[in-house]
């Protein structure tokens, strides 16, 4: 088992990588799709209230869903590719250095992509839901608002883009 | 494993510090784009000839994601121990940095939100 050099590693060093990831990869799909799912009720439900008086706008409108949408789909992208990188390693290389540190990158890479999401879908059905409605007043502002919730969406590709780049540090000690 | 050096569990710290610096600046940027967005759409129903100077509220929120994900790419791609040691003191570093970088970005975004919501009514 590898030493431990300062109170924090005392306790880490017993947490097997292995827990990290599995944690990591659950969070990236799990808070991504909580992000999504918010986002999509805060517009739908703006847009059906809307579509009431003003039936017109529920077709243009379903872009703001398809970008919220979006969010989760990176989520699930992401949690593939963290899964396709776990390894199995002999059980005298579990609490090696190299395996312990894979398995903080997996986590770490969940954790950013998960979040990174979850706020992007709060924005983007945020930005939706007012876009709806604004759009039922004065068909010309829709795609002026929507030019703002593309600005929103793209915080969820920050998180999918430093997700990879983080998790192309994950190598497991060789058998 | 020869080639390792350094202590254990610091890239943990060096992990979570790109981690921080990523999400709470997207916090930051979201919050931002979201709020300056709402007023900007309110705004816009009364004087749609304004919607579009009004976007830079929401352009400058999105610049604040870009600093956190230069950060985060910088930490994340500075911890390799294989190449260089990475001891408990850069695992610290680097997870104080992306908090500095994260936290900052998230009270500019939470600042430029209210601010835009206001000032473009």
């Amino acid at each position: 088992m590898a030493g431990a050099s300062s109170s924090w590693s005392h306790a880490l060093v017993q947490i097997s990588p292995y827990t990290f990831s599995a944690i990591g990869i659950a969070i990236s799909i799990g808070v991504s799709v909580l992000g999504a799912a918010w986002g999509i009720y805060i517009t739908g439900s703006s847009l059906i209230g809307a579509a009431i008086k003003a039936p017109r706008i529920t077709s243009k409108n379903l872009i703001s869903i398809i970008f919220c949408e979006a969010v989760a789909i990176y989520g699930v992208i992401i949690a593939i590719i963290l899964q396709t990188k776990l390894e199995s390693v002999p059980s005298s290389k579990i609490y090696e250095p190299e395996s312990l540190r894979a398995g903080y990158a997996i986590f770490a890479s969940g954790i950013i992509v998960g979040f990174a999401n979850l706020f992007c879908g709060l924005c983007v059905g945020i930005i939706g839901s007012s876009c709806a409605l604004s759009d039922a007043q004065n068909s010309s502002l829709f795609v002026k608002i929507l030019v703002i919730e593309i600005f929103g969406s793209v915080l969820g590709l920050f998180g999918v883009i430093v997700g990879i780049i983080m998790s192309a540090q994950v190598s497991w000690p060789s058998k | 494993m020869s080639t390792f050096s350094g202590d254990e569990t610091a890239p943990f710290f060096g992990f979570l510090g790109a981690a921080a610096a990523l999400v709470f600046s997207c916090m930051g940027a979201a919050y931002g784009t979201a709020k300056s967005g709402v007023g900007v759409a309110s705004m816009g129903v009364m004087r749609p000839e304004l919607v579009m100077k009004s976007i830079v509220p929401v352009v400058m929120a999105g610049v604040l994601g870009i600093y956190g994900l230069i950060i985060a790419v910088i930490i994340s791609t500075g911890i390799n121990p294989k190449a260089k040691s990475y001891y408990l003191f850069d695992g610290y570093a680097h997870l104080s940095s992306g908090l500095a970088c994260g936290l900052a970005g998230l009270s500019a975004g939470m600042a430029i939100g209210i601010v835009g919501d206001a000032g473009v009514r």
